[in-house]
């Protein structure tokens, strides 16, 4: 737990350091404010007293509580001044919050798109969406409910501790250790709500996945009737979060009760205190029961913080999680020595497997793509052909061979640098939900309109895109679920040829294409791609294509073949 | 989003607030409860209250008080204590009921929605997830606190009356400006919260469908322009964030000033009785009365912590009133659409019949008055094992049939029939039990091949599964698979290429064994090899059914469908009758 919440604070928030320090402080500011301001009072009742001596020591401390009380209201600009205070130090304290949660998220993005490259595999988007959004906010606790409270505690316990160790070393044994424990006790009962809070964060990202998959499948749900189905999982989901979201609020009432125990202790220990002492005492027992009133504020919320802390590791932990996967492909530790020059690439002995247990998808192959060929590969399906797009574009890397781009080793090779100089129409590309022009400058973020039509133009759906009322700025939904099937695969074969790499693989670029259209895209391929290297890879040539080269994915080997 | 005007801004506000209502009259009774031990918890305080008076006096040697009192003090504070934990735990049961309720409804709203909902899954999902959550404060701690903070102070205050009636008063005073300062303060809270909610909703949407996209992003390096766009969207959620909190930070700032404002005035006003108590107590004993004075005195100014305990209590809870009516706004009209029951409504079916006939008369359908029909007046029949194949350019309106038939939407005009009976009359849940469905693109879910097939029809054996898995050739991939059919795939099928996806998809229709077959384009972006087969297995599916498939001219005219009729439509018409494939 403390591993994690270290990290936190060390790694992710170093940057923030300044503002969340200042907060803190302030927190810490308005605490010793809130003392003094009870402290002068109750210091006109022990003033009081002492000068009345014991001949009368009873009365003239009466007096003196008044004199206290009246000193309250006469401060009266003090006393607006200590809300006020506490209101720039919510927002400040809060601003610094916000700053370093949203920057987080950034963080856990960016972690992301660098560890899982090729996608989300078997893991749920819900429950990432879920670790973005409520465990980072789940953070907050371990700055805004135990370091700063923390901060004005500490602050209150050292004060009391020392004015009254000053005045009467008995009665701050009795007031400042009940809230010395308070102070500490968020350490001690985090441990024990660490189950509880790990169930909760876990439950959060199970509901948003229960919720996410069925309605991501929403036609394929309904069509089999399993609404009923579904709603039951959220249902269950939703119960689930609610069982350990009470287990920790459980958690968080005991330290809340505690916490009240423990303040409410210092106060009736300086009364105590005051009846065991007798007459001499009363003027320092008021003392010390002002400032035990004073800090009950701040030190009573103290002890909920450890449910707050738990929660707080238990999403640190989760982040971390999900953010430290290895990427499947380990960035060169130095920067490549050899920069790629020209664009050929050359394949040699290469052999790759998905996993040790399955058999090797490559065994020795060899390939060529000169600069400026058109290469088609042929094969059936599962034969390797999109295996082969990866590795070129170093979402996995082989177990042997080499490949070289522009005679420089892959393996050296920046992963952006490779991609700057490959690009790939996928299988699996995919429309965001976005405009159609958005969406297309992903490849080219400096296109103007006319690159634009262009490649529209040469992936058969300018005219489509023409007879939208809002043309280019039309939203293409999520997955470009407001296109057909066809269309949207050819916007991701338009994004793919507006790409300015001089390589580019194009993964059966006619799928979703009618049989004419397939006909009239391929044999004007030439004009699209203009003097760039082409990696076609199809099921089977139609005769139009004019490869220089044509080679069969066979048994993990590219063999020469004709049409 | 473009800023919401005025008008819409209040109407918004008024739908959360009666969403709110609504939901707060079906948890009214699990509140009496907490407020009962809330009030509880109050007289224990004014008990102590008054023991620790008696105790400063006596200190002060203004009568007879010692560790007795002391000791009451501490068992009522053991007791309050006691008291604010079963308060808490009452409260968080209360808000767990009401957000159980609302989940549900809300989630199977969305899913009757259907598939032509256009906002993200993540949008959809912070409303089911994140907004619901925010609504928990409302029933837990709002509700209670705004009882207590109404009954609480009045008991408060009147003990305080009994022992001075002017000190009673200005407590009471001092209660009353409090929710003046909350609904000063609060005035613009609304539109933030609204706000703050909408923000969060647009980075889950945005976050969510980058995230899916991830490989598609990182091929094309755009993945730190994207973080950027994500940075902004979070940065944005920060300031909405900060806003609403000025709010509630000014909110419990104007809650302080009047406490300490009463304190200050009540502490003048009792200054002189102190004052002369404590004279006479030093020209000699104290008497009785006036020891009573003096403790009466004190009794009064202690109670100001107690008087304010439910305030504050409140104007924390304000801030979560506020939040929930930010969050139940974008809620209430996903709740309210159709009424008190969720979703359409409609007949059910007795039992499924085992042939059906589809009659389309003049059916005409618009999704956006902006753009033309996507159906104009479309009429064809397809009798019990007939196949119709629907074939025609991206836009014709192929799928929008079968959106129609799906129940997915309603026709604007014109009659659907099946076996005679008018569709639109059936639920539509109801509808697509006659129906197997293989759409362009089938979902597999996160779970075995073996759970996406058996989706279509739960009840049904280990064998049905696996000969509706062999009938579809994912016996075939599915034996290379490490663990064959109980072999885990990822959200969206990851670890099976395209056309093995659709395989399990056909799969589904064949275990479903429905008497309709509605095919929508089910091989549209396979490779021909993989197409031809799965043209292989669809065939088989449609033997014996009434099928409706829209496909590519190609697929019917390779003889993938011998004997299929073939109606080709553009603009949402039929281009002439129907004839024979292949022909």
């Amino acid at each position: 737990m403390r591993r994690d919440l270290t990290r936190v604070l060390a790694e992710l928030w170093r940057g923030h350091a300044l503002r969340l320090g200042a907060g803190a402080a302030a927190a810490a500011a308005v605490a010793l404010l809130g003392l003094a301001l009870l402290a002068l009072a109750g210091l006109g009742v022990a003033g009081t007293a002492r000068a009345g001596g014991a001949a009368a020591p009873a009365g003239l401390a009466a007096a003196g509580l008044v004199s206290g009380l009246a000193a309250l209201a006469l401060l009266r600009p003090l006393v607006l001044l200590r809300p006020l205070a506490r209101y720039a130090e919510r927002l400040v304290s809060h601003a610094a919050t916000f700053r370093a949660l949203a920057d987080t998220r950034l963080w856990f993005f960016r972690r992301l798109a660098e560890r899982l490259p090729a996608g989300l595999g078997l893991r749920r988007a819900g429950d990432l969406l879920g670790r973005l959004v409520a465990d980072v906010e789940a953070l907050d606790g371990l700055y805004l409910r135990a370091l700063v409270p923390g901060a004005a505690a500490l602050a209150a316990v050292l004060a009391i501790g020392l004015l009254l160790g000053a005045v009467a070393p008995g009665l701050a044994a009795w007031v400042a250790l009940p809230l010395a424990f308070a102070l500490l006790a968020p350490l001690a009962l985090a441990p024990g709500a660490a189950r509880a809070a790990e169930a909760a964060a876990a439950a959060q990202g199970g509901l948003r996945a229960a919720v996410v998959d069925p309605l991501t499948g929403l036609e394929d749900t309904l069509a089999a009737n399993a609404e009923e189905r579904a709603a039951r999982r959220v249902a269950e989901a939703g119960a689930e979060l609610a069982a350990a979201q009470r287990r920790l609020a459980a958690r968080g009432a005991w330290g809340g009760a505690l916490g009240g125990l423990l303040t409410q202790a210092a106060m009736l220990g300086a009364l105590a205190w005051g009846l065991a002492a007798g007459p001499a005492g009363v003027a320092p027992a008021l003392l010390g029961l002002f400032l035990a009133v004073a800090a009950a504020e701040t030190l009573g919320l103290m002890p909920r913080a450890g449910a707050a802390l738990a929660a707080a590791a238990a999403a640190a932990r989760r982040l971390f999680q999900a953010a430290d996967q290895p990427p499947p492909v380990a960035e060169p530790a130095a920067p490549p020595a050899l920069l790629p020059r020209g664009h050929a690439i050359r394949i040699r002995g290469l052999r790759f497997a998905w996993t040790p247990d399955r058999p090797p998808v490559f065994d020795g192959l060899d390939l060529d793509v000169p600069e400026g060929a058109r290469v088609a590969i042929l094969g059936p399906s599962g034969s390797g052909k999109s295996t082969l797009a990866a590795l070129l574009l170093k979402l996995a890397a082989p177990q042997a061979g080499s490949i070289a781009l522009g005679g420089a080793a892959l393996d050296t090779l920046p992963a952006a640098l490779v991609r700057s100089r490959i690009a790939c129409l996928t299988q699996d590309a995919r429309l965001f939900d976005d405009t159609i022009a958005a969406n297309l400058r992903l490849a080219a973020p400096e296109a103007d309109d006319a690159a634009l039509w262009r490649a529209l133009e040469a992936a058969r759906i300018a005219e489509l895109v023409r007879a939208l009322p809002k043309g280019l700025a039309t939203r293409c939904g999520e997955a470009g679920a407001r296109f057909s099937g066809g269309q949207a695969r050819r916007l991701a074969l338009a994004r793919a040829l507006l790409s300015p790499a001089p390589v580019l693989i194009l993964d059966e670029p006619a799928a979703g294409l009618d049989a004419a259209t397939e006909r009239d895209f391929l044999a004007t391929l030439d004009s699209a791609t203009a003097g760039r290297s082409v990696i076609l890879i199809v099921h089977r040539l139609i005769g139009v294509e004019r490869p220089t080269r044509i080679l069969r994915l066979i048994g993990g080997r590219a063999i020469p073949a004709t049409g | 989003m473009a800023p919401p005007d005025a008008a819409a801004d209040h109407t918004a506000d008024t739908a959360a607030r009666r969403l709110l209502a609504r939901a707060a009259r079906a948890s009214r009774g699990r509140l009496a409860l907490p407020v009962a031990l809330g009030l509880a918890a109050t007289l224990a305080a004014i008990a102590q209250a008054w023991l620790i008076a008696r105790l400063l006096a006596a200190l002060l040697g203004l009568g007879p008080a010692g560790w007795a009192e002391l000791a009451g003090a501490a068992a009522l504070a053991l007791l309050s204590l006691g008291l604010g934990l079963a308060q808490e735990r009452a409260q968080q049961a209360a808000g767990e009921a009401a957000k159980a309720r609302l989940r549900a409804d809300a989630f199977a709203r969305l899913l009757a929605a259907g598939p032509l909902d256009p906002r993200p899954v993540g949008e959809r999902t912070a409303l089911v997830v994140d907004r619901i959550e925010a609504l928990e404060g409302y029933f837990a701690r709002w509700l209670p606190a705004a009882l207590l903070a109404l009954l609480a102070p009045a008991l408060v205050a009147g003990a305080a009356a009994l022992a001075e009636p002017a000190s009673g008063l200005t407590l009471l005073g001092a209660g009353l400006l409090v929710p003046l300062v909350q609904a000063a303060s609060g005035i613009g809270a609304a539109q933030a919260a609204r706000r703050q909610f909408d923000a969060l909703q647009r980075l889950s949407g945005r976050f969510l469908d980058r995230m899916r996209g991830l490989p598609t992003l990182v091929l094309f390096n755009r993945q730190e322009a994207e973080a950027a766009s994500l940075g902004a969207a979070a940065h944005e959620l920060r300031r909405r964030t900060m806003r609403v909190l000025r709010v509630a930070f000014l909110s419990s700032a104007g809650m302080e000033l009047i406490a300490a404002g009463a304190l200050a005035l009540l502490a003048l006003r009792h200054g002189a009785a102190l004052a002369a108590a404590a004279s006479a107590a030093t020209a000699g004993p104290a008497d009785a009365d006036q020891a009573a004075a003096t403790a009466r005195a004190l009794f009064v100014l202690l109670l100001v912590p107690a008087f304010f305990a439910p305030l504050r209590g409140f104007a924390a809870a304000y801030h979560e009133r506020l939040a929930a009516r930010g969050a139940a706004a974008a809620l209430a009209p996903l709740l309210d659409e159709a009424g008190p029951a969720a979703g359409p409504q409609g007949l059910l079916l007795a039992e499924v019949p085992p042939k059906v006939t589809v009659t389309f008369q003049d059916v005409r359908l618009t999704y956006d008055p902006a753009r033309p029909p996507a159906l104009d007046g479309l009429s064809f029949r397809v009798l019990p094992g007939e196949t119709l194949v629907l074939t025609g350019p991206s836009g014709a309106g192929k799928t929008s049939v079968l959106r129609l038939l799906m129940g997915f939407v309603r026709p604007d005009e014109g009659r659907i029939a099946i076996n005679g009976r008018d569709i639109t009359l059936l639920h539509p849940a109801e509808l697509r039990r006659l129906s197997a469905y293989v759409g362009q693109r089938a979902h597999l879910f996160r779970a075995t091949l073996r759970e996406n097939i058996r989706l279509a029809r739960p009840g049904a054996t280990d064998a049905a599964v696996e000969a509706a898995a062999r009938a579809a050739g994912v016996l075939q991939f599915a034996a290379a698979l490490p663990q064959g059919l109980d072999t885990l795939v990822g959200e969206g099928g990851f670890g099976l290429s395209g056309g093995q996806a659709q395989r399990v998809a056909v799969a589904r229709a064949f275990l479903r064994d429905a008497p309709l077959v509605l095919l929508d384009e089910p091989t549209a972006h396979l490779d021909p090899g993989t197409e031809a087969e799965l043209w292989e297995s669809l065939r088989r599916l449609c033997v014996g059914r009434t099928a409706i498939i829209a496909s590519h001219a190609r697929a019917a005219r390779t003889g993938a469908l011998p004997g299929a009729r073939v109606l080709e439509i553009a603009g949402g018409r039929a281009l002439g009758a129907a004839r024979i494939a292949g022909t």
